[in-house]
């Protein structure tokens, strides 16, 4: 029945723009799941905790602000001091869960640090929805409505301020682990944590480092999700969180590049992959099956490549 | 080796491809199962013993709602109204006790808060509020002979011919969807005017009955659905795919059976987009957490009870005393007088039921659950009267509409 709307160009702009937005969310909070791994093996479950924690601050720096009642020039500061707010805020709390959650069971068995990391994640998120009352808290609506570009081919400006920025704290992070003495660190350690620690690299203090590049991406992207969605509630990181682990995963977990491919393959899968499959005739599949089709995608990917489509390293280690 | 694991890749792949064509026969065959129905009904067999409380001992009830979480706006109200109804009341000599669990508003959570309850010996329970709870704990109930009583669960599913078993133990003071549906279906079509209609629903139990009794009642009226209906999971906050498609569809009309945690994002999105359309949404929405937070973009929006609009002595001494106690307004949230009412249906039949045993206090749970039964009751929430498959049978079923104006609701006639 799609099928007999979903015909327009402006449609497949439009889906193909709101994938790249799902995706953009799913590959900065994918990011720290995939540096975790690199370094230490272990799957940061507390991350989508991390999301939200910093979602909140960015919004308590907004609010204290004057949130809507802001115009002009100060909507932009507002956004910056609430995208710094939001990168404090969790890094802060990622270094608190590595120090206090993670660190002593280092050298446990491996899923000692995963239930750890569960727990971590329950007790944060009900932290906040207990001290919000688990009410929902909502983002000022600062963005202008509209959209910009030429017909069929528009963008809602939230839309493009979203991926814009999503894109730049990517290359960000790219520069920092290719081109400085700390991105050498974590990547010295990523290969090779005794090694590392031989050539004079200080570990422990290079797992923080990860630990806080990871929660600054989830920060922004805690932002940018409220901005975008506008609502917030001390639940919000759980289905994102999921979804960017399973990101990590399609693009290779421990890979930087495949966290934000698998990302961005993600998002696109749930929303434009779902109308493709509605453009053959006979097929309907509404809504509810978007996730059918990422995990089944997921599955079909790692049956043909079992470490993701950028993950070797974690083949040869294994 | 080596051609070997490649051929097993293979047949896992076919393997998987059969499972999902099967997963999608099993699914795609969910069309209308509304309609309540009359007539005689059989009962299985219910676990139905008696319980013996201690002299001194408070008697047990139970109440299952929703505590925390995205939902705490509409189950904590009720679950503070159920326990009002007993406040300063004894049963010959017994404290009442009330047993609160958490029942999250979702299917686990309702089969694990009855759990919980059971354990406490209760003699009945008030809840699960939610029609997805309702279904996943019948069973459990059922087993265990405790009549329950849900102030709120609406969904068909419960009591439905369809469902294989008419549960004894099973009651509800609210009106279910077969009512609710089909009102909302002519409103859209007489009052709104809509021809056309998109549906997303909530893919629990009572989102998924609302859904099918509104379509049926819709499309019987000459009304035509556009698009699939979009189903989304609790939690979800991105909508902006479904938007998309809602505006590729221009309908002239958006019916949501969800709650409000997920409205508030939705309608936001959703008029972002689109200033226009309709929205039309049952009673999971109705809450003052859906104008708070949607400000704005919940102007004019159509949201509807199944609940007569209450007036009335016996609802002004409630409210009253309601909001004394609690310090929250009565209107705020949805099924608070009908939470009370269950509560004191279940009271009454035990003040009727219980026996006096020389300090020690016995209680049928058979006797009881027929004595809830009998209930004729001029409750807060109006007339409370069951039928055999624990369905009230009150008389009058109006369903009232509202529009949010000014951030109010206002009644829409």
């Amino acid at each position: 029945m799609t099928i007999l709307f979903a015909t327009s160009t402006s449609f497949w702009v439009d889906q193909f723009v709101n994938g790249l937005t799902t995706g953009s969310l799913y590959a900065l909070i994918a990011l720290g799941y995939t540096m975790v791994y690199g370094v230490l093996q272990m799957i940061n479950f507390a991350h989508g905790e991390v999301f939200m924690l910093g979602s909140f601050a960015g919004y308590g720096a907004m609010a204290a602000m004057g949130g809507s009642e802001l115009d002009g020039a100060m909507i932009a500061v507002s956004i910056l001091v609430a995208l710094l707010a939001a990168m404090t805020a969790s890094a802060a709390t990622s270094v608190a869960l590595e120090r206090f959650a993670y660190r002593p069971l280092r050298n446990a068995p491996r899923l000692a640090p995963l239930i750890s990391a569960i727990g971590a994640s329950i007790f944060l998120q009900y932290l906040v929805l207990d001290r919000t009352s688990s009410e929902a808290k909502f983002y000022p609506n600062v963005f202008p409505d509209g959209s910009f570009g030429v017909e069929p081919f528009e963008i809602e400006y939230i839309q493009a301020f979203l991926i814009g920025s999503s894109l730049l704290m990517m290359v960000f992070l790219y520069l920092i682990i290719q081109k400085t003495k700390m991105g050498r660190a974590i990547r010295a350690v990523a290969e090779s944590p005794s090694n590392a620690s031989l050539m004079g690299v200080d570990v422990n203090r290079t797992i923080v480092n990860v630990f806080i590049l990871g929660a600054a991406m989830a920060g922004v992207a805690g932002v940018l999700h409220g901005l975008f969605f506008q609502t917030i509630r001390g639940s919000m990181g759980f289905l994102p969180g999921i979804k960017a682990f399973t990101a990590a995963v399609l693009g290779g977990i421990g890979s930087v590049p495949g966290a934000v491919a698998g990302g961005f393959f993600l998002g696109m899968t749930e929303t434009v992959g779902r109308e493709l499959l509605n453009t053959i005739p006979g097929v309907d599949l509404p809504n509810q099956w978007r996730d059918v089709i990422a995990f089944s995608l997921l599955v079909l990917v790692l049956l043909f490549r079992p470490t993701g489509i950028f993950g070797e390293k974690v083949a040869k280690r294994a | 080796m080596r051609n070997k694991g490649i051929s097993l890749k293979w047949m896992w792949l076919v393997a998987l491809m059969a499972l999902t064509a099967l997963v999608a026969a099993a699914c795609g065959d969910d069309d209308d199962g509304a309609g309540g129905g009359g007539g005689a009904v059989t009962y299985g067999k219910a676990g139905f013993t008696t319980i013996t409380i201690d002299a001194g001992a408070p008697v047990k009830i139970g109440i299952s709602s929703v505590l925390s979480g995205d939902l705490k706006g509409l189950g904590e109200p009720i679950a503070n109204a159920a326990a009002l109804a007993g406040e300063g009341k004894d049963i010959k000599g017994h404290k009442i006790e009330f047993v609160r669990k958490d029942d999250s508003c979702t299917a686990e959570g309702g089969a694990s808060a009855a759990a919980q309850i059971l354990q406490e010996n209760v003699v009945a329970a008030v809840g699960p509020i939610c029609s997805g709870g309702v279904v996943a704990a019948q069973t459990q109930y059922e087993a265990k002979g405790v009549s329950h009583v849900s102030p709120s669960s609406t969904a068909i599913k419960p009591t439905t011919p369809d469902r294989g078993q008419v549960f004894q133990t099973f009651f509800r003071v609210t009106y279910n969807d077969s009512i609710q549906g089909p009102a909302q279906a002519t409103f859209a079509k007489d009052k709104l005017g809509a021809k056309t209609a998109y549906i997303v629903y909530d893919t629990d139990a009572y989102g998924a009955g609302l859904r099918d009794a509104f379509r049926a009642a819709f499309v019987k009226g000459g009304g035509k659905i556009v698009g699939s209906p979009e189903g989304f999971e609790k939690k979800a906050t991105d909508f902006k795919s479904i938007v998309t498609n809602i505006q590729a569809a221009k309908p002239d009309l958006v019916y949501f059976a969800g709650f409000y945690a997920e409205a508030t994002p939705f309608i936001k999105q959703l008029r972002a987009a689109d200033k226009n359309v309709k929205f039309l949404a049952g009673d999971g929405v109705k809450n003052d957490e859906f104008t708070k937070g949607a400000g704005a973009d919940a102007e004019g929006a159509y949201l509807s009870l199944p609940s007569p609009v209450l007036t009335g002595p016996a609802y002004e001494a409630f409210g009253t005393a309601y909001e004394k106690a609690t310090g929250a307004k009565r209107d705020a949230s949805p099924f608070v007088a009908e939470s009370y009412d269950a509560a004191t249906v279940i009271i009454n039949a035990l003040n009727k039921v219980a026996v006096d045993d020389g300090g020690k206090l016995k209680i049928d749970l058979k006797k009881l659950n027929e004595e809830i039964r009998k209930t004729d009751l001029n409750g807060a929430s109006g007339k409370i009267k069951f039928d055999a498959r624990g369905d009230n049978a009150g008389g009058a079923t109006p369903v009232t509409l509202f529009v949010i104006k000014d951030g109010k609701y206002a009644e829409q006639k």
